[in-house]
C-alpha cells in the first residue's frame, strides 16, 4: 500500500512552480476533501495495458471506471480485448451485453444504444468491441476505438474518462486500444517477465506518441519484499523509470469480488487491495503520482501488562 | 426417535397374551403402601383388601416375567441364523449405495459452477452485479488508515508500514525514455490486412499489421464501407443505417409486390400472389426476425431502435 504524506519529502519543485496535482494532495490532506479535483479536459481518454497477461489489467480496469463513478465523474470502460473479453464480467454486466462496437460500426444500432450502463452506478458504463465469437471488421484497421473516443467527446453528455482495457500483447488489439488514448496506465506485477513485457510497451506507447505513461505495481506481498524475496515498488520503479500511481497489496478479495461480479473499490468494509484502487483512482483524476510507499511492515512494539509480565 | 421406539415395541406387545397385556396395563401405577400400623377397624379392613390387590398384581407380574423368556425364545426360534446374516448384508449394501448416490450427487453438482459458488456461500444468487454502494470517504484519510509524518509510518488496517520516498528524478525518467526510444524503433500500422492479401498499391508497408486468419480481427469482407462505419459510430439520434436500409428495402418489395397484385385480373393468379402478400404485409415483423434472430432477449430492446424520434430503450446516456 501507499500513500502520498504531504510533508514527508521535499518536493522537486518550488512551491511556485508545484503542479496543481501537488497542492491538491497538500490540500487534500489538510482540508479533508471528500472528493478529487479534476485535472485537464475531458473526456480523457486513458488505456491500461501491460504487455504480459494476467497482471490485472481488467481488475484494474472494472475499478478505476466504478471508483470514478462513485466520485461523480461519467466514465465509460471500453473493453478492447476482441478475443477475450472479461470486463463485463467483473462489472456483473455480462448478461445485459447485446450490442457491442462492432454492431454500431454495421449500423445496426447507435453508440448509445451499444452502451451499458451499470445498475448502481449511474455514471459506469460498458462498451465491449464485439462479441466473443464474432469478427470485426479488417478494413477500418485501428480507426474504430478513434471513432468511438471522438463520438463521445461530441456527444451532450460528454464522459470525463473513457478507460480502455487493452488486450495482452502487442498485436492488432493492442494498436486498435491505444489508437485513441492519451494517457496510459501500465499494469505490472512485481516479477522479472511482467516488468520486460512492460517495459516494451511502454516504448511502444512512448513511440505512439503517448509520454503520460503512469505505473500501478499490482499484487505486491509485503512479507515477501521484507525477505528480499519479491522485488518492491521501487525497484520495479527503478527499472522502469515510470512514475507510480499506485501500489496495490496481493489481497483475496480481488477473487471473491471478481466472483460476485462487483468492483473491489465497492466493497463495504473497504480491503487492502480496493483502498489501494480507491487511491490511485484519485490520484488519476488529479494527474497526480506517489512520492512514498510502504515499504515494509514495522514490528509494533509489544505492551507490556497483565499478570506475566512480571516475569519480564 | 419416538416412532422408532413405537415401531420397536409394538411386535413385543403383539407376542404377548391378551392376559399379560391386560395386566401389564394395569400395573402402570404402583401405589404407596402404608408401613404404620391404623387404630381404626375399617381402616384394617380396607388395608387387608388393598394387601389382597397388591398380591394379585405381583402374582401378575411374575406370571409376566414368568413369560418373557418364552417369547425370546420363540423369537430366536422363528429368526435363524442365515436371515440375521443376510439382513445385515442387506442393511450394509443399502448403506455402500446410499453413500454412493450421496457421493455421486455431490459430484455432479456442477463444481466451479455459479451453482457451485452459490451452493457454497461466495456468490449469492440472484445478487450478481448489485452492490450496496459504500458510503464515500477519502481513501488516504479515515480510519483504517492513519499517517503519521513524524516517524514516515503509515497504519493500515492495524499494522504499521515504514514509508520510503521515491527516488525517481525527473533525470532518471528522461534518461529511460531515451533508452526506450533507442531500443523500440516503432510506429503505430493503421492498415490491417489479413495475411497473404496483396499490398495495395498507395499503401506505405510500415504502417501495415498483417492479421493471421484466425485472429478476431480478420473478417473476410465487410458489408460497410469505411465512411459509412465512421457514420454510423457518429449517428447521434434516428434509425441505424443498416435498420433503415432494410427496412426500405422491404417496403420498396412491398409496393412492388403490391402493384403486381393489382395488374392481373384473374382469380388463379391473385391465389398465387397471395402468399408474398402475407408475407410481406407485416413489414416490422419481417424486419426484426430477419435482423434479430440472434439477439435473443434483446428484441424488445432492438425494436426500439426503429423509432426515429432517438427515444429508444438506451442503455447510454444519449438516450437518457
Amino acid at each position: 500500500m501507499a500513500f502520498t504524506p504531504p510533508r514527508l519529502l521535499p518536493l522537486p519543485l518550488p512551491p511556485a512552480a508545484a503542479p496543481a496535482s501537488t497542492r491538491a494532495v497538500s490540500a487534500r490532506h489538510h482540508g479533508g476533501r471528500t472528493a478529487p479535483e479534476l485535472s485537464g479536459p475531458t473526456p480523457r481518454v486513458v488505456v491500461v495495458t501491460s504487455g504480459k497477461g494476467g497482471v490485472g489489467k481488467t481488475t484494474t480496469t472494472a475499478n478505476l471506471a466504478a471508483s470514478l463513478a462513485r466520485l461523480g465523474l461519467p466514465a465509460v470502460a471500453v473493453d478492447a480485448d476482441a478475443g477475450l473479453r472479461n470486463l463485463d464480467l467483473l462489472l456483473g454486466l455480462e448478461n445485459r451485453v447485446h450490442l457491442t462496437a462492432a454492431d454500431v460500426l454495421a449500423g445496426d444500432c447507435r453508440l448509445d444504444q451499444a452502451l451499458v450502463r451499470h445498475r448502481a452506478l449511474q455514471d459506469l458504463h460498458l462498451l465491449c468491441l464485439s462479441k466473443p465469437r464474432s469478427k470485426l471488421p479488417l478494413a477500418f484497421g485501428s480507426k474504430t476505438l478513434t471513432w468511438v473516443a471522438d463520438a463521445l467527446r461530441r456527444s451532450p453528455n460528454t464522459p470525463a474518462f473513457i478507460l480502455i482495457d487493452c488486450p495482452a500483447g502487442v498485436d492488432a488489439g493492442f494498436v486498435t486500444a491505444i489508437a485513441p488514448a492519451e494517457e496510459a496506465v501500465l499494469v505490472t506485477t512485481p516479477d522479472i517477465t511482467a516488468l520486460r513485457d512492460a517495459d516494451r510497451v511502454a516504448g511502444l506507447l512512448e513511440c505512439d506518441g503517448i509520454k503520460d505513461i503512469k505505473i500501478i505495481v499490482n499484487r505486491v506481498r509485503p512479507d515477501l519484499v521484507k525477505g528480499e524475496d519479491m522485488m518492491s515498488a521501487l525497484d520495479v520503479q527503478e527499472m522502469l523509470g515510470l512514475p507510480l500511481l499506485g501500489v496495490v497489496p496481493e489481497d483475496a478479495e480481488v477473487i471473491r469480488s471478481t466472483n460476485r461480479g462487483v468492483p473491489l473499490v465497492l466493497n463495504d468494509p473497504p480491503t487492502p487491495a480496493g483502498l489501494a484502487l480507491d487511491q490511485a483512482t484519485w490520484r488519476l483524476v488529479e494527474r497526480d503520482v506517489m512520492t512514498a510507499v510502504m515499504v515494509e511492515e514495522q514490528e509494533r512494539p509489544k505492551k507490556k501488562g497483565g499478570f506475566f509480565s512480571f516475569f519480564g | 426417535m419416538a416412532t422408532a421406539s413405537v415401531a420397536a415395541s409394538l411386535p413385543f406387545c403383539l407376542l404377548l397374551s391378551p392376559r399379560l397385556f391386560r395386566g401389564r396395563r394395569a400395573v402402570r401405577w404402583p401405589r404407596p403402601i402404608r408401613a404404620s400400623a391404623s387404630s381404626n377397624a375399617s381402616d384394617v379392613a380396607g388395608g387387608e383388601r388393598k394387601l389382597g390387590a397388591l398380591e394379585s398384581r405381583v402374582g401378575d407380574l411374575r406370571a409376566l416375567v414368568a413369560s418373557v423368556p418364552p417369547a425370546v425364545a420363540s423369537i430366536q426360534k422363528s429368526i435363524s441364523p442365515n436371515f440375521v446374516a443376510g439382513f445385515c448384508v442387506g442393511i450394509a449394501f443399502l448403506a455402500a449405495a446410499a453413500r454412493q448416490v450421496i457421493i455421486r450427487s455431490r459430484d455432479h453438482d456442477n463444481r466451479g459452477s455459479v451453482a457451485d459458488l452459490v451452493r457454497r456461500g461466495q456468490l449469492k444468487s440472484g445478487q450478481r452485479g448489485t452492490a450496496k454502494l459504500r458510503t464515500y470517504d477519502d481513501p488516504f484519510n479515515n480510519s483504517l488508515v492513519k499517517i503519521d509524518e513524524g516517524t514516515s509510518t503509515a497504519q493500515m488496517f492495524g499494522k504499521e508500514y515504514r514509508l520510503a520516498p521515491v527516488r525517481l528524478t525527473k533525470e532518471q525518467q528522461e534518461m529511460h525514455q531515451k533508452r526506450r526510444s533507442r531500443a523500440y524503433q516503432w510506429k503505430r500500422p493503421t492498415v490491417f490486412l489479413r495475411e497473404g492479401d496483396s499490398l495495395p498499391p498507395d499503401v506505405d508497408p510500415d504502417t501495415v499489421r498483417w492479421i493471421p486468419a484466425n485472429h478476431p480481427f480478420a473478417a473476410a469482407s465487410s458489408e460497410v464501407d469505411e465512411e459509412t462505419a465512421k457514420q454510423n459510430v457518429y449517428q447521434k439520434d434516428g434509425v441505424p443505417s443498416r435498420v433503415k436500409a432494410e427496412h426500405e428495402a422491404l417496403q420498396a418489395r412491398l409496393e412492388a409486390s403490391n402493384a403486381v397484385t393489382k395488374l392481373p385480373s384473374d382469380p388463379r393468379s391473385m391465389q398465387h400472389n397471395e402468399r408474398p402478400m402475407r408475407s410481406s404485409g407485416k413489414p416490422s415483423e419481417n424486419l426484426q426476425s430477419s435482423k434479430f434472430d440472434n439477439q435473443g432477449r434483446q428484441v424488445s430492446i432492438e425494436s426500439g431502435k426503429h423509432s426515429s424520434d432517438g427515444s429508444s430503450q438506451s442503455n447510454g446516456p444519449e438516450g437518457q
